[in-house]
């Protein structure tokens, strides 16, 4: 029964990629396109294997892993406490959030020429954009989660007496769990859309968006969506970890969805 | 010897910029919710408060567990005024949910975490509550794992837990079906006819107050203060038999007569109010 159940999910969720796949081979073979605009799938695939095999592209996924990571957990480490802060000081709140929701109306790849400008074309400014794209989602989930804390459950902690660290890491935190766990989900899926930006406007040798640009100036559609394809399912690979993981430390007590 | 007294407790709130309210037929912006409340508890004693709803009954307990300062009078827990929630004082609100992040066992545990008992001690305890309430098979679930009956048996028991000396209960039972209502009742008479704690219990149900109580106090319509205070003549221990006795109906009988009019007051109040219609 529940084999089943999962068995199912995974055909529902791989049935779109399919039939596209299919389509696509469909009209490349009708010859409604010439592979110059789209290769066939047939093409992709063979690139696939030759760069995988032959080019040193797992070097580059590993680059680029390396840097996602980097960014995401500087991101979210930062943007975990500062999103407690202000949620647990209104005085921190009255001073930070304005700015900070002001801030966060500016894209982030706006940015990249001043920090460029400060730290060079290298490793550094990459990480630091992957790392401000994973702070705003984990910084405003963690604040709303601290905010809404149910008054009842602080006053009962108060009642019986327990002080302020306790009642952070005993109450505010567990309630919270739920909303920070939404924001790490979040927070992953950003830093993945910005590891692109970061790899294509700050220039680099190493990392897949370098090779998607490559694949741009050789005229290699084929190498393009090799380098699509993969950052597209790296991403989705490490979106499900996470969500099983902020699952599983929840032991199913509040993401349950049974409720 | 008496646990609890309370003497003289009055309380206003203050409204919100234009809100009024009607006082005795003055409009005021602020509301009368205990006007001059006395009422002396023995130790051991369970008593149950009956009233018409916004009596200040809820109002009263928040003042008895130090959530809230009267406006005047005071209210004395073994002869020390009442100014903030105390160690003796065990709680058991409607809006005081079980934590759903925590098992059956670790929400019991709760209360004692707090005041430096240690984890063996505290498990044992918890266990000892559980299996008196017959949860022993439920000690690892957690609360939407749970019936709105066994949650609740959690919740008297995560009270229960630091041995209060006082336990408050502000319609504990109030959203459970009435199957389930009796058979708290009967559990809850059974375990505190085993100890000498003072109970303080809130309740809509005439039934309910006459099957648990010693002795009934009831609330006069808003400013709420004592009406009358009847004695319950009914044996213990006491068990759900109980019920069906011509004894029971007497007593139900005086708690009754002397509600109505207060629950009669408070509706006609209602009916004056703009914008109510019957
Ligand atoms: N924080 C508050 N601000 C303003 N008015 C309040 C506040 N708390 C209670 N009141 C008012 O005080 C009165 C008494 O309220 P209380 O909750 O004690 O009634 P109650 O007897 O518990 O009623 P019920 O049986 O419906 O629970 C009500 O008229 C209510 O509107
Ligand atoms: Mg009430």
């Amino acid at each position: 029964m529940n084999i089943s159940k999962r068995t199912k999910s995974v055909l529902g969720s791989i049935l779109l990629p399919v039939v596209l796949i299919i389509l696509w081979q469909y009209i490349f073979s009708a010859g409604y396109i010439a592979s110059a605009i789209l290769p066939s799938p047939h093409q992709v695939i063979k690139t696939f294997i030759i760069h995988f095999t032959e080019n040193e592209y797992s070097f580059h996924i590993i680059s680029s892993l390396k840097r996602v990571l980097s960014g995401f957990f500087i991101g979210i480490v930062s943007g975990f406490l500062f999103g407690l802060f202000i949620g647990l000081s209104r005085t921190a709140e009255k001073i930070f959030s304005p700015s900070f929701n002001a801030v966060r109306q500016i894209s982030i790849i706006g940015w990249i020429p001043l920090i460029v400008m400060w730290f060079g074309v290298n490793e550094f400014p990459r990480i630091i954009i992957i790392a401000a794209a994973a702070f705003y989602p984990i910084a405003l989930n963690t604040f709303a989660g601290v905010r809404n804390v149910p008054r009842e459950y602080v006053e009962l902690a108060s009642v019986y007496g327990y002080n302020r660290l306790k009642l952070i890491t005993r109450i505010i935190l567990p309630s919270a769990l739920p909303s920070i766990a939404t924001g790490i989900t979040l927070a992953l899926g950003m830093s993945w859309a910005m590891l692109m930006a970061a790899e294509l406007f700050i220039p680099t040798n190493i990392g897949i968006g370098t090779r998607i640009q490559i694949g741009r100036e050789k005229f290699n559609m084929a190498l393009i969506l090799v380098g699509i394809i993969t950052v597209g399912s790296l991403g989705f690979a490490m979106t499900s970890i996470v969500e099983i993981i902020a699952h599983a430390a929840d032991r199913g007590r509040i993401l349950r969805k049974e409720i | 010897m008496d646990i609890i007294v309370a003497k003289d407790v009055r309380k206003k709130f203050k409204l919100k910029h234009g809100q009024q309210v009607k006082n005795n037929g003055i409009i005021s912006n602020e509301i009368d919710a205990l006007g001059g409340f006395d009422l002396n508890i023995k130790k051991g004693e369970f008593l149950v408060l009956v009233g018409p709803s916004g009596s200040g009954k809820s109002v009263f307990l928040d003042i008895v567990g130090g959530l809230s300062a009267p406006t005047s009078g005071v209210v004395y827990l073994d002869n020390k005024p009442v100014d903030a929630p105390s160690e003796k004082t065990g709680y058991v609100f409607q809006q005081y949910a079980l934590f759903p992040w925590r098992t059956a066992l670790s929400n019991i545990e709760f209360g004692l975490e707090s005041r430096g008992v240690v984890k063996e001690e505290r498990i044992k305890i918890a266990r000892e509550l559980l299996s008196l309430f017959g949860l022993s098979d439920f000690e690892d679930r957690y609360p939407y794992q749970l019936s709105g009956g066994m949650q609740q048996r959690v919740a008297i028991a995560r009270a229960l837990a630091t041995k209060p000396e006082v336990l408050l209960m502000d319609e504990p039972f109030a959203a459970l079906d009435a199957q389930t209502r009796e058979i708290l009742q009967n559990e809850l008479i059974r375990i505190w006819e085993g100890t000498d704690t003072t109970v303080i219990f809130v309740t809509h149900s005439i039934d309910e107050a006459v099957f648990l109580a010693d002795r009934v106090a009831v609330v006069t319509a808003r400013p709420g203060k004592i009406k009358e205070i009847i004695e319950i003549d009914l044996p213990r221990p006491r068990n759900g038999d109980i019920r069906s006795s011509s004894e029971f109906a007497a007593n139900r009988h005086k708690v009754w007569g002397a509600l109505k009019a207060e629950v009669n007051k408070a509706q006609q109040e209602w009916k004056l109010a703009p914008g109510f219609t019957d």
